[in-house]
């Protein structure tokens, strides 16, 4: 967890439009830096990393170190090709902008992406070297790009210069089939200078592997035995939640079965795969149940559960058209999903719905701990059947009065 | 006799080192195997086998927090004849220095030791710029020989709190 301020230079010189790293070098390399800055902002929240050009208009620093990664990737973002690199300046003007770091406790490192030919001599590189490694900075090169002769041999006696106790690396990246962004990844610029490996540098690497080694969750048991264990546990509490829900569903789907209605085989389907269960359940509970009222209860029950807007929306598209066949239902449908609006139509609904003696008491007899032969049960329903008279009466007035 | 003209002007005076906050303390371009520690601490500084000893070139910039505020009033620092220390400079209370801004403000006090001092004796201090010490930095500019490696092996501070 090594507390760090990371300046990245990034070569956007004309050579940088070749396309011997795909899709172009400038793309391999913009991908390279949003990768390393996730990495360095993980492994430490408080790491702080700043974007710099060294060719284009001239040596410009683009973001200064933050540790607001939506800030750096948006600077990657409109960066234009041209012009000459001009490494040295580049390297000084890292330095600086580290140099004024808010927070001096943080350790300085400079990567710089090397991707077009140097024109600096090899002493001058050296000296800059030295006086990073007075200053104890730490340097990354990443080697791509164009091989003329020397230009290895330059940086690697820049590498030299800096290099104290292994802090500093240099990365030759040949052109080919792997992304520099893959080749990178196993670096010891992700891996925290054989730290073990932060959680992102594992994922990262199993995604680009194929997952071979993957670890569940992307957290090394070893590393994090607690972490791993909680997300673990947590997934399971939410397949097993997942599979009571889609067992609801999959019972909804059945009453549905039941109202002889065709398309109801593709609603299940698409019911349960909203419930995120398996088809084959549904299937298996398709025969059980045979109590109508239990299913409209159940139905309403599901509606009203906590689903997303959306899910929600959906699934009125289905069970309208699995209620077409069913006007009862079709009221209670219209009545779980408009609750809370307070149209005038749904009251009239009500109204009729609590109109329905036989609806009511089938609901009330399925209740437990009421009796629809009580007394007082009974003076309710009449006075709500009063009342829905008088609301019928009101909406009759108020409609001619519209008319006219 | 050294020794004792030593002793005399040290009579009020203690090792400071007991007042050092260690987990502050820094030296840049300090060379990995021969480190601070080795100047510093107690024991390794008694072994004249052991330097502090510079890495990219011959200057050295030692930060020194110390964990109350002290009153120093003079210090001493031992080294071979040819690599040790010529030209010191010291400044108090400034964090976070780097060579780019030693020369940007003047030192508390600049000290040009001599081989004599290199043996044994220790350099007095302008005693009033050093009332109020929370930090110190060292500022060892160059050597006696001029050669590209200064080594140090020993730094003592005296003073009171």
């Amino acid at each position: 967890m090594v507390l760090e301020a990371t300046m990245i230079c990034v070569d956007n010189s004309e050579w940088m439009r070749n396309g011997d790293y795909t899709p172009s070098r400038f793309q391999a390399q913009s991908d390279a830096v949003n990768l390393i800055c996730g990495a360095k902002t993980q492994v430490n929240p408080e790491n702080t990393v700043g974007i710099m050009t060294m060719a284009g208009k001239g040596v410009r620093v683009l973001v200064t170190p933050t540790s607001d990664l939506g800030k750096i990737l948006a600077c990657m973002h409109g960066l234009e090709i041209g012009g000459e690199m001009n490494l040295t300046a580049g390297i000084q003007v890292a330095q600086l902008a580290l140099k004024h770091r808010q927070n001096k406790k943080q350790q300085q490192r400079i990567i710089v992406f090397a991707g077009s030919p140097i024109k600096h001599e090899k002493k001058l590189l050296e000296m800059i070297g030295r006086k990073l490694k007075k200053n104890n900075v730490a340097l990354d090169i990443v080697n791509f790009g164009e091989d003329d002769d020397g230009k290895t041999e330059k940086l690697e006696a820049l590498l030299a210069a800096v290099n104290s106790n292994d802090t500093s690396h240099i990365f030759h990246v040949p052109p080919g089939a792997n992304a520099l962004s893959d080749v990178l990844i196993s670096s010891p610029i992700f891996t925290g200078d054989g730290e073990g490996g932060s959680g992102f540098a594992a994922a990262a690497a199993a995604a680009a592997a194929g997952g071979a080694s993957a670890f569940e969750f992307g957290v090394d048991p070893n590393l994090d035995p607690e972490l791993a264990l909680a997300l673990r546990v947590s997934m399971e509490e939410e397949r097993a939640r997942q599979e009571a829900a889609a067992k609801k569903a999959a019972e909804d789907a059945a009453r549905q079965d039941k109202g002889g209605e065709q398309k109801s085989g593709s609603q299940v389907t698409t019911m349960t795969e909203n419930a995120g269960a398996s088809a084959s359940e549904a299937d298996n509970k398709r025969n059980d149940l045979t109590d109508e009222d239990n299913a409209l209860l159940q139905q309403a029950l599901a509606m009203s559960m906590d689903e997303p807007s959306s899910e929600h929306n959906s699934r009125d598209t289905d069970m309208s058209e699995a209620a077409a066949g069913d006007p009862d239902l079709a009221l209670a449908l219209k009545l779980s999903v408009q609750d809370g609006t307070k149209e005038p139509a749904t009251e009239a609904d009500m109204g009729k719905l609590l109109a329905d003696q036989s609806f009511v008491s089938s609901i009330l007899a399925s209740l437990p701990g009421v009796d629809p032969n009580d007394p007082s049960v009974k003076d309710l329903l009449a006075s709500m059947q009063s009342q829905s008279e008088s609301q019928d009466k009101k909406d009759e007035d108020k409609q001619p009065k519209e008319e006219k | 006799m050294a020794s004792e003209s030593a002793s005399v002007i040290q009579r009020s005076q203690v090792d400071l080192l007991d007042f050092i906050d260690w987990s502050g303390v820094e030296c840049l371009n300090q060379s990995t195997n021969h480190s601070l520690s080795n100047a510093l601490k107690q024991g390794y500084r008694e072994d004249d086998g052991l330097n502090l000893e510079s890495d990219a070139d011959e200057q050295l910039l030692i930060y020194i927090p110390f964990n109350q505020v002290v009153k120093l009033h003079s210090f001493f620092v031992k080294g071979p004849e040819e690599e040790g220390p010529k030209t010191v400079k010291l400044y108090s209370n400034r964090e976070h220095m780097g060579f780019s801004n030693v020369n940007d403000f003047p030192p508390s006090d600049t000290v040009v030791l001599s081989p004599d001092n290199l043996k044994g004796k220790p350099a007095v201090l302008k005693y009033v710029k050093f009332q109020n010490v929370r930090s110190l930095a060292i500022f060892i500019e160059d050597n006696q020989s001029g050669s590209d490696i200064t080594k140090v092996q020993k730094i003592a501070l005296f003073g009171t709190t």
